[in-house]
């Protein structure tokens, strides 16, 4: 026989080797570069490629994740949002102001803006985009944490809507902020569900014309868009005709179609062609960190062998991070010390608690009776092996990240440690969460502001939601923590605020609860025909409005 | 074409045999929804978790608990299980957990993708397996041992790969083909490509080995005695030899090319049954995984019964009349 089946080492080898032939092909190639002097002009359909998973409703009220927060932001607004210097400022709204006691915010609203169906922007607009958050029957999860704390809304004049609160809240300005929290057309919500989740209707540069599941959705220009978003470029509508918003899961695939010049601009691009990207000024690279928590690794306190303070801190010092984010990650991710995201303003980082070192890790498991080893070399006490379990849910984690697990496992065994690293699916990865079956976990989370150490780390987080999820997944109990976040979240007083979530984020580092590791990622690699790409929401997702190709 | 006769059709054994495929195909169907009904709940995860946006969602109790009623869930599970298969008699395949729509109607969106990739790819598969089969028995034997070395490797090679590897050469390095399925028909050449080539491996193999034996057989010794060339001996006689087990194959590849739809629909981002089976698995969308799976059974059995009217078309001795 001529030919044998492929080995698969070889198999790797050749599509290495032809994956290096065509991006040296491709850097080869006399495309021009398009400059500041290429001409920019209106018009045209940018095609944007998203490897996030498709929504199943494109209402972000409706359940409430990033992939309906990516598409939401081109077609609806927010009452609030983040200028380019990440400072909150109002949208929709002109104003917000709370009373004294923090028990009532009185909501102004700008005039002259309309829905995409002609209706009005109002009072009762908001209020009613309230209300759809609230019930039940909208199913919404994000959005419905947002503006929990809202008792009533009553519309006091056509502009001026007066919010009555059950506790006070000083993240209600980030939470209006949140796409999961955008207002629609009560005349969109009042078709019912299944046609609202279609195409609702908003107040942003484009609304949605068509949706084809699993494969596009097409989003149309605003022709009666006025309002400029936070930092404009241009006032007036779009300059884009549309956008067609593709889904294409495969992420070799998404790049391989960026390269090939059937699509503009894509997400979740790959670390090493990030690099590549970068270095060989063939692409256009935008670097968003979403806002909330970083990326982290949490040590579940609530059993043993994390439930000895002594073992999380040896943990911590065992592995090593910092190789295994510069190798992987080709210097698109920068480690973290934090347990928030480097874009959030109050957030603390402490780089001496995640020092990593050989020998303490070793004098703390000593000290915690961790003596003896096994013939595989790893630690016992009483004859029990020192194993952890690392559920990790391959829907939630690019193949860079579990190969950083990986390497984290292998540091944590020179230690005498073992990580049993499990790749699950998203369901069953939930379900081992649910039954407290982890030591290790690491789950994405994204809120705008520090109002996310509450979610993550209060006591109250450890009670499941009916689903069986629960938010604080190093089950971290402690008063102090709980009185610092509850005092934080409601303070009237900015410094006061940051100096109340400064000392809570001490505790939980100092505790050893977590293992931060790089903000949540978020980048997109696109055309260089295109400028104007780069404006982003509150949650960092681009915004088209001044986006225009280049002749 | 003896079965082909339109009078055999009345005869009785032709009826017991539609009967018989038709009894067939229903037990199919019923074991194929029994065992997804009773294998996803046996899974962890909530189902009405699944209906509120996945199983993370911090949805309400209230909320959960008008999911688990809307969707019947609060109920006994036979009672559910017997209500399935009340809706099931009905033609009603219920609404999709995460579609939020009629699960038929999403079905009735993607089957026609899914079957034309299917199909051309089966038909492509065919045109090649033949076309190498036929010019290695014209041209000796190191054609021949060529055909089979390529014919094994092509049968052996995964999907997923060989999809990366035309994606790589035709769209980034040559720039001809889209690598992202289009509804052009260029858009359709890369996938059609990835799934025909490892089955037309297959198909060549098989398909070789009973032309050999045409040709190498008594009707052939006499046919060449008479003055019969290679090439229409090869025509006339061989052909029809080959084609018979490729047919008898069809009907399994065709399922093997239901399930290289799940890889070749997902890398090329074509919409489809493929796809959407395995998202519907990784949301525990129980309607849609049972839609999807009964469509491709009845596919499946759909494709059998006609493969085997085709081969005892094409051999009398097997004629039900």
């Amino acid at each position: 026989m001529p030919l044998s089946r492929p080995s698969l080492p070889s198999a790797a080898l050749l599509a290495g080797t032809l994956s290096a032939m065509i991006l040296l092909a491709g850097c080869s190639s006399a495309v021009p570069v398009a400059g500041l002097d290429a001409e920019p002009m209106s018009g045209g359909t940018l095609v944007y490629a998203s490897g996030d998973a498709e929504p199943s409703c494109l209402d972000p009220h409706v359940g409430g994740n990033y992939p309906q927060a990516l598409l939401a932001g081109q077609f609806l607004e927010t009452l609030y949002t983040k200028d380019a210097e990440g400072k909150l400022v109002p949208w929709l709204a002109e104003s917000a102001d709370p009373s004294a006691d923090g028990l009532s915010w009185t909501l102004k609203l700008r005039d002259g803006i309309t829905f995409t169906d002609g209706t009005a922007l109002d009072a009762a607009a908001v209020k009613a985009n309230i209300e759809h958050l609230q019930d039940p029957e909208t199913t919404s999860s994000t959005g419905y944490l947002a503006v929990k704390k809202i008792k009533s809304a009553k519309v006091i004049a056509p502009d001026t809507l007066e919010l009555a609160m059950s506790a006070p809240d000083n993240a209600l300005l980030e939470s209006f902020s949140m796409p999961w929290v955008a207002i629609e057309s009560p005349a969109g919500i009042s078709r019912g569900k299944e046609e609202n989740c279609s195409a609702p209707i908003g107040t942003g540069p484009f609304k949605v014309g068509s949706w084809t599941r699993q494969d596009s959705v097409a989003l149309l220009r605003n022709d009666g868009y006025t309002r400029p978003v936070a930092d404009p470029g241009h006032t007036g509508p779009a300059y884009l005709d549309g956008i067609a918003w593709k889904f294409i899961p495969e992420t070799a695939t998404r790049q391989a179609a960026l390269q090939a010049g059937d699509v503009h601009i894509i997400d979740n691009p790959q670390p090493n062609a990030i690099a590549a990207a970068d270095k060989s000024g063939m692409l256009d690279h935008l670097d968003a960190p979403r806002p909330g928590a970083s990326n982290r690794i949490e040590l579940n306190s609530s059993k043993a062998p994390f439930d000895d303070a002594r073992v999380r801190e040896a943990f911590i010092r065992a592995v090593n991070v910092k190789g295994g984010i510069d190798s992987l990650f080709f210097g698109t991710a920068q480690r973290s010390f934090s347990a928030l995201s480097s874009i959030e303003p109050l957030g603390y980082s402490d780089a001496e608690e995640f020092v990593t070192d050989a020998q303490t890790a070793g004098r703390l498991l000593d000290e915690a009776g961790w003596v003896d080893r096994d013939a595989q070399g790893y630690r016992t006490k009483d004859g029990k092996r020192l194993s952890l379990t690392f559920p990790v849910s391959t829907n939630q984690s690019v193949p860079a990240e579990q190969s950083l697990f990986e390497q984290i496992q292998a540091t944590a065994k020179d230690a005498g440690i073992e990580i049993n690293l499990n790749l699950l699916d998203l369901s069953s990865w939930y379900g081992a969460l649910a039954a407290n079956d982890y030591n290790l976990v690491s789950a994405p989370y994204t809120k705008v502001g520090p109002g996310v150490l509450r979610i993550l780390f209060h006591s109250d987080s450890t009670i499941p939601a009916p689903s069986g999820y629960f938010a604080n997944l190093s089950q971290v109990k402690d008063k102090k923590l709980d009185a610092l976040l509850d005092e934080a979240g409601t303070t009237n007083d900015p410094a006061k605020r940051m100096e109340l979530y400064t000392k809570a984020q001490k505790l939980v580092l100092e505790g050893h609860y977590l293992l931060p590791l790089y903000d949540q990622q978020n980048h997109f690699l696109y055309s260089t025909k295109l400028v104007g790409v780069g404006a982003t929401t509150a949650v960092s997702s681009p915004t088209f409005f001044d986006t225009r190709f280049t002749k | 074409m003896a079965v082909a006769g339109a009078s055999s059709w009345r005869s009785p054994k032709a009826v017991r045999w539609v009967l018989g495929r038709i009894g067939g195909a229903v037990f199919v169907l019923w074991a194929v929804a029994t065992a997804i009904f009773f294998g996803i709940r046996l899974i962890p995860g909530d189902p009405a978790a699944a209906i509120m946006g996945g199983p993370g969602s911090q949805a309400s109790a209230e909320a959960l608990e008008t999911a688990r009623r809307d969707y019947g869930l609060d109920r006994p599970l036979v009672v559910q299980y017997l209500m399935l298969l009340g809706r099931l008699l009905r033609g009603d395949l219920g609404d999709s957990y995460s579609l939020k729509a009629p699960v038929a109607r999403v079905l009735g969106e993607l089957i026609p993708g899914t079957m034309l990739l299917a199909v051309l790819s089966l038909i492509v598969a065919w045109l090649l397996a033949l076309g190498l089969a036929t010019f290695s028995m014209l041209n000796g034997r190191i054609a021949a041992t060529v055909a089979s070395g390529l014919e094994i490797a092509a049968a052996a090679i995964p999907h997923f790969w060989l999809a990366s590897v035309l994606i790589m050469l035709f769209s980034n390095a040559l720039g001809w083909l889209p690598p992202v399925s289009t509804r052009t028909p260029a858009g359709l050449v890369l996938p059609v490509l990835t799934l025909a080539l490892p089955l037309a491996g297959f198909l060549g193999q098989v398909m070789r080995d009973s032309m050999l034996q045409a040709m190498s057989g008594p009707f052939a010794l006499a046919a060449r005695a008479r003055g019969e060339s290679e090439a229409g001996l090869l025509a006339r006689h061989a052909l029809r030899h080959a084609a018979l087990p490729g047919i008898n194959l069809s009907g399994w590849a065709f399922g093997s090319l239901l399930s290289g739809a799940v890889v070749v629909e997902s890398i090329f981002a074509r919409p489809g049954l493929g796809r959407s089976l395995l998202s519907a698995v990784t949301v525990r969308d129980v309607p849609m995984v049972m839609g999807i799976a009964l469509a491709s059974a009845l596919a499946y059995v759909l494709i059998m019964a006609l493969s085997d009217l085709a081969e005892r078309a094409l051999d009398p001795s097997r004629s039900t009349a």
